[in-house]
């Protein structure tokens, strides 16, 4: 049953992470892979409060968060002042440079991880505790994406997608837009994070490098961009897929990179065979908007 | 620490050490420069040159010059089925360069899964041994690696030159960097020129990587770090100017290098990603020397070069 509930746990994270980055590339456009650092910033935060500091685990995931937020938006708004492009470049350098960093220090962790990570409502109400909260968190995470993405917001980003010159010459924020979309996914993927820490006690810096993002960036390219259900759909297959493959019993020097070969391979097969994923939105990739008109 | 000969030897050898980084960022900056592609997927095709290069020295038994031709073919191979099938492919149906772009990233990813899969993760050498014979020059020590390096960079470089200044295909090349869609009303082949490109592209990754796996230990994630280096220098260099690329190139192949002078070696490797972030932020148009006649002309280069890729 524990399995099963850590599981769930896992896929709730996933579902969490897939719907914040599908609101940074999906719905606004912006490309960068680097979630999985936000991820980290606000596991590691979360931890290090909760156990140094002695922060109640609550308060700590809430700053974990928080760090995520502030830290993408410094390395958001010097790269986005610069071009789009800059941005990838730049949240691949900071993602790369703060794992390499991370191995460095000792006091949390180093290369071999930081264990002992105070634990949350487990001991006291058991793992379903911790799955309603996770699931909780998930479901808020899918509605305020969707309801971000079908008001006002949703139309700014609609038209900042399309057409960012127009956009700027309606007077309109391009780059504010964009950090605050950035901000606002990166800080619910540091939150994920603080969930993730509390319940597994154990974080090391690799496990938030790029096989993580593509694991991510899979999910809501096959669940389906831009969809509300997408990311959903995508988390839950490619969490439960890699599973079946653990079940036959490969050693783990097979296992990694079959897992990566599989994400990235999907991805390959989707880009080209059904661009739009398994919950199709309209025309999001094709380059073109609804009047065939080339972006 | 800090005398004559500790100096004059740590010059030398970030110089020949840079020799891969410059071919790195040749490549790289040259799909930039003709394609309008950031092109992430390099590090897989420069993977596929040194995995090329070590099976064929170290299981197939083949001396070393066959290594660096399986380097350039594998690269050269790589490229072509990325262009073929990929960019010919995405370009067809007005893929937007956010579509583009993750392309490149997770082919570049699955080339590298698949190399892991098949080589493992252990480093592996070219060749047997990666410690060259030294000769005492003066009072520096050259290792029999350095001057070849240095030489086949040199080469590479003077054979890029002399092809876009003196042959049809380089001109058709400048053609299509400059302005594709008024190339291909001249009656320039614009997909043939986009391939052409990506293969000297992959051809150069492949001699950079032969270069780098006879002196260094490689695994099949390691093309990404010497990838993003090529990003750093490319930028620094100025979009769209290949010579630039290649000379902060060597700038900054030297400053890391020079680095272990001043910081723990543990540290080096995180520079990379600090030049990174410098030239994004300092010089996201390249660095120039004020009030030159090139870097104006460079400067305004430099937002035509954007504007193709914007998204």
């Amino acid at each position: 049953m524990d399995y099963i509930y850590t599981m769930i746990i896992l896929i709730g994270l996933f579902v969490i992470l897939a719907a914040s980055f599908d609101l940074v590339i999906g719905h606004c456009g912006l490309i960068s892979i680097a979630h999985p650092i936000f991820y980290a910033i606000g596991a590691y935060v979360s931890a290090m409060l909760a156990k140094e500091a002695g922060w109640p685990v609550p308060f700590a995931m809430l700053a974990g968060g928080l760090a995520a937020l502030v830290s993408s938006i410094l390395v958001a708004l010097p790269s986005l002042r610069v071009s789009g492009d800059y941005l990838l470049i730049a949240s691949i350098g900071f993602q790369l440079g703060l794992i390499e960093l991370a191995k460095h220090i000792h006091s949390i962790g180093g290369a071999g991880g930081l264990t002992n990570i105070p634990s949350f409502l487990v001991a006291e109400h058991g793992r379903l505790a911790y799955v309603l909260l996770v699931v909780a968190v998930a479901v808020l995470t899918v509605l305020f994406v969707r309801w971000l993405a079908h008001g006002p917001y949703g139309r700014m980003m609609a038209a900042l997608r399309d057409d960012e010159l127009a956009f700027s010459m309606l007077g309109r924020n391009a780059i504010w837009l964009k950090v605050s979309v950035f901000a606002i996914g990166s800080g619910i993927a540091g939150l994920a994070g603080g969930l993730y820490a509390h319940y597994f006690r154990f974080l090391e810096p690799d496990q938030f490098g790029l096989l993580q993002s593509s694991a991510i960036l899979t999910m809501v390219v096959v669940g389906g961009m831009r969809t509300t259900w997408g990311p959903v759909i995508g988390a839950i297959v490619l969490q439960i897929l890699p599973q079946a493959i653990t079940f036959l019993g490969l050693p783990p020097s097979v296992l990694g990179p079959l897992q990566g070969l599989l994400f990235s391979g999907l991805v390959l097969v989707f880009m080209f065979a059904r661009p739009q994923g398994l919950i199709a939105a309209s025309d999001i990739w094709s380059g073109r908007d609804a009047g065939g008109r080339p972006r | 620490m800090f005398n004559v000969t500790v100096i004059s030897q740590i010059m030398w050898t970030s110089l020949a050490t840079s020799s891969y980084f410059v071919l790195f960022a040749l490549s790289f900056a040259l799909v930039l420069k003709v394609n309008k592609v950031f092109n992430f997927a390099q590090a897989g095709m420069m993977t596929a040159g040194f995995y090329a290069a070590y099976v064929a020295v170290r299981h197939l038994g083949l001396p070393g010059p066959a290594g660096l031709v399986a380097a350039v073919l594998a690269g050269m191979l790589a490229a072509f089925v990325l262009e073929r099938f990929g960019f010919r492919v995405l370009r067809e149906r007005r893929a937007s360069a956010m579509f583009v772009f993750i392309f490149t990233l997770v082919a570049s990813q699955f080339i590298t899964y698949a190399m892991t899969l098949v080589f493992g993760t252990w480093p592996t050498t070219i060749f047997e041994s990666m410690f060259w014979p030294v000769k005492i020059i003066g009072d520096v020590a050259v290792s029999a690696w350095d001057v070849p390096a240095i030489a086949a960079t040199l080469a590479v470089l003077a054979a890029l030159w002399a092809f876009l200044r003196f042959t049809r295909y380089g001109q058709f090349m400048i053609a299509v960097a400059d302005n594709s869609a008024l190339a291909e009303l001249y009656g320039i082949r614009k997909d043939r020129v986009l391939m052409l490109t990506m293969l000297i592209a992959g051809a150069i990754g492949g001699i950079g990587m032969f270069l780098y796996g006879t002196r260094a230990q490689v695994q099949p994630a390691a093309a990404t770090e010497l990838m993003l280096f090529a990003v750093a220098a490319t930028i620094l260099g100025g979009i769209g100017n290949i010579w630039g690329a290649a000379l902060a190139a060597v700038v900054l192949g030297m400053v890391q290098n020079a680095s272990i002078l001043f910081i723990p070696s543990a540290w080096q490797g995180f520079l990379l990603f600090a030049f990174l972030f410098f030239a994004i932020v300092l010089f996201p148009s390249g660095f120039h020397f004020p009030e030159s006649r090139r870097a104006l002309k460079k400067m305004r280069a430099a937002p035509a070069a954007n504007s193709g890729k914007a998204g």
